[in-house]
């Protein structure tokens, strides 16, 4: 035996620090290269054409039904496509055979294992961004009003770092052939039961990345129009998103064999911080309540400035009376005008008629179950000069095509503006009231053979003009409900 | 499982045609995947006992049948290889009996969980779009390998749901091709799902899934 001579190794402390960062970038490399989720990119695409970018189109321009959306649609694609690629990953080392070759190499296990997951979820944020940026830029250059929605997107890219932890520590804690397809599926089964256990604005299981708003409303283009898009339930969902993450990584290490005793004690503590935010966040998701603007409010969050209207300039139609509506409607303005013109002609300059016809907020109250009861906020008309306002057909949580607008402009709108100025405040309507407005709207909505019927006949058969006069005359007396059917010309 | 066993058993021997069976079946992870099944027919039982709306409970059964159709795939990655393909002379039967098997067993278990309370659509529902998930499993075996069998029946869960969803929020996805949202006697829906089930089978029976060139496929 002889002494070997100690040698004091020269060290260079700023190359020792540099090292463990320069090999994690270069194994992260190595796995975004070799990732099994750059060969799903081309069919995630694909699904997100069909099931997002396709019926997206099919909207107007408007951000708040494309964002709110997308939020649902994209995350029904991506997640059990990124569960699925992430369970594949982790279970690779057992699926090789390797896993007690690899774990004598100097990283441990924990380590490989995240830079596995990063690069999954590097590539599912590559996808999805793409996709969003794709969906969003052709929606701004339709000309939408105001500006992207930036919130229903962080969430949707927040969930991917989740659901591919989720399927990562699926896939590492029971790797099988089996896992990844049964994972992968139960990711998107959990996620729809979620939606399904949602009851009422106080759900706890709101904090679902699915939730864009009031759950069943659907795309609503009535919110966040008139007022700020509510930050209240999404910064709740990016809590819950990064608790769950941080839970689910942490869980990675808590195995035997994932690293060294410290290393283990911080996986959990991980675990421990993981669950406690999320835990927290799906606490404060069951305080939300439906805000009279539409969207779920959490009051330890919510921001007094967001009930602040946003301005904006009303677009306003060439009509006898004009027809203003909020700029981010406009495109649907020459079919509101087209539908609405002709009885605006007949209403123009009667004493007492509008000289405006503004288009309103809407006001939201929750009722029972996930009904959620759509009104106008505040009176119908308001004085100096006497202006109308009134809700569009779409501001009733459903987007509709141009025809049914058309014929629920008609059929409802059109009757109300109608029964505004000659119907008066009574919510009965007297049988000349009737006739006229059957007459003006041209409908046949009265029983056939009956005296109300053939006044209305009588009076629709007058030119426009000798309708127009004698309405001038006698509107008031019509309003008051002192015309009687006979009375009618 | 040796070379002979997978060739050739002795003219015969049913024991040994019954040993070669079990051979194959548990080098395809079989008890697994029936067990796998199993638990797919309790969990689509459990679920059965809550309220559904009419989208929810159209989507829960499909969801099941993905899962079944994505294990049944799941099943034809071979350990072996080439040497089994060199060797196994009765492979393309024991291929077509697993999966018929498998789906068979699948179908009952699912149409079982379903019994005595409202599975949307009843049994003819589930056979016709299992078949039609489980022939997409397979198809996409045989082109993509045993390891990548799962992403074509969830992709197809997927546009399956959607369709269901545009009954509700049009314009319909009415194609039979998307048979899960045509109703359950809809003739034109069980002839395409029977047609790509057919297919399927076919693929599976006669090549198998697709070897993996740069890994050793799934064995466990």
């Amino acid at each position: 035996m002889t002494a070997t001579p100690v040698t004091q190794v020269p060290t260079r402390p700023a190359r020792a620090r540099r090292v463990p960062l320069a090999a994690a970038g270069r194994l992260l490399r190595l796995e975004l290269r070799r990732n099994v989720m750059l060969w799903m990119l081309p069919i995630v695409a694909a699904l997100f054409w069909l099931i997002t970018y396709r019926p997206a189109m099919a909207y107007p321009p408007l951000w708040n039904v494309r964002a709110m959306t997308m939020q649902t649609t994209a995350l029904a694609i991506f997640v059990p496509t990124v569960v699925g690629v992430a369970a594949w990953l982790a279970s690779r080392e057992a699926r090789h055979g390797m896993t007690d070759l690899l774990s004598g190499t100097s990283r441990p296990r924990w380590a490989r294992q995240l830079a596995t997951w990063a690069a999954t979820t590097c590539w599912a944020l590559v996808a999805y961004l793409g996709c969003v940026a794709v969906l969003y830029a052709v929606t701004a250059r339709q000309g939408a009003w105001g500006g992207p929605l930036w919130w229903p997107a962080a969430v949707g890219a927040a969930s991917l770092p989740a659901f591919s932890a989720l399927g990562f520590a699926a896939g590492a804690l029971r790797p099988s052939r089996f896992t990844t397809p049964l994972v992968a599926v139960a990711a998107f089964l959990a996620l729809e039961l979620t939606a399904q256990f949602i009851h009422g604005d106080h759900s706890p299981w709101q904090v679902s990345p699915l939730v864009a708003g009031p759950w069943e409303n659907g795309a609503d283009p009535g919110v966040a129009t008139f007022y700020p898009y509510l930050p209240d339930l999404p910064i709740v969902q990016l809590i819950f998103l990064t608790g769950l993450t941080t839970a689910l990584l942490g869980v990675l290490g808590l195995p035997a064999g994932s690293g060294g005793r410290r290393l283990r004690r911080s996986a959990a503590a991980l675990t421990t911080a993981g669950l406690l935010a999320a835990i927290t966040a799906t606490t404060l998701a069951g305080t939300g309540r439906l805000d009279p603007r539409g969207m779920i409010a959490i009051p330890a969050l919510h921001n007094p400035a967001d009930n602040r209207p946003v301005p904006y300039t009303p677009v306003c139609s060439d009509t006898p009376i004009p027809i203003c509506v909020h700029p981010a409607y406009s495109v649907h303005l020459p079919t509101v005008t087209a539908a609405l013109e002709p009885v605006l002609s007949e209403l123009a300059g009667l004493p007492d008629a509008p000289v405006r016809i503004n288009q309103t907020a809407a006001t939201y109250r929750q009722e029972s179950g996930n009904g959620v009861s759509i009104s106008r906020a505040g009176p119908a008309m308001s004085d100096t000069p006497p202006t109308l306002h009134i809700l569009l057909p779409i501001q009733l949580a459903r987007p509709v095509a141009t025809d049914v607008l058309t014929a629920e402009l008609w059929t409802n709108t059109a009757r109300d503006i109608l029964y505004n100025v000659i119907g008066g405040d009574r919510r009965e309507k007297t049988e000349a009231q009737q006739a006229v407005a059957e007459a003006i709207l041209k409908t046949s909505t009265l029983p056939p053979g009956t005296r109300t019927a053939a006044a209305a006949q009588r009076f629709a058969a007058l030119s426009p003009a000798a309708r127009h006069a004698w309405l001038t005359s006698h509107v008031a007396a019509l309003r008051a409900g002192q015309i009687t059917l006979a009375e009618l010309p | 499982m040796t070379a002979a066993a997978a060739g050739k058993p002795p003219a015969g021997s049913a024991h040994a045609g019954l040993r070669l069976a079990w051979l194959h079946l548990t080098s395809r992870r079989v008890p697994a995947a029936l067990a796998a099944i199993a638990v797919c027919a309790v969990a689509l039982r459990i679920a059965l006992h809550w309220q559904w709306n009419a989208y929810g409970a159209l989507q829960l059964p499909l969801i099941f049948e993905a899962g079944c159709a994505a294990v049944i795939a799941a099943t034809t990655a071979s350990p072996f290889g080439e040497p089994e393909r060199a060797t196994g002379r009765w492979l393309p039967l024991l291929r077509l009996g697993t999966a018929l098997t498998l789906t068979a067993a699948a179908a009952g278990a699912l149409v079982a969980a379903g019994t005595g309370a409202h599975l949307a659509g009843g049994a003819l529902d589930v056979l016709r779009n299992l078949a039609g998930l489980v022939g997409i499993g397979l198809l996409c075996a045989a082109l993509l390998g045993g390891a990548l069998t799962w992403t074509a029946p969830t992709a197809y869960l997927m546009i399956a749901i959607y369709a269901l969803y545009t009954q509700w929020h049009g314009p319909a996805l009415t194609t039979p091709w998307i048979w899960p949202a045509r109703p359950p006697h809809d003739i034109g829906a069980a002839l395409c799902a029977g047609l790509v089930f057919i297919t399927g089978m076919a693929a599976n029976a006669l090549c198998g899934a697709r070897d993996a060139t740069n890994e050793r496929p799934g064995s466990r």
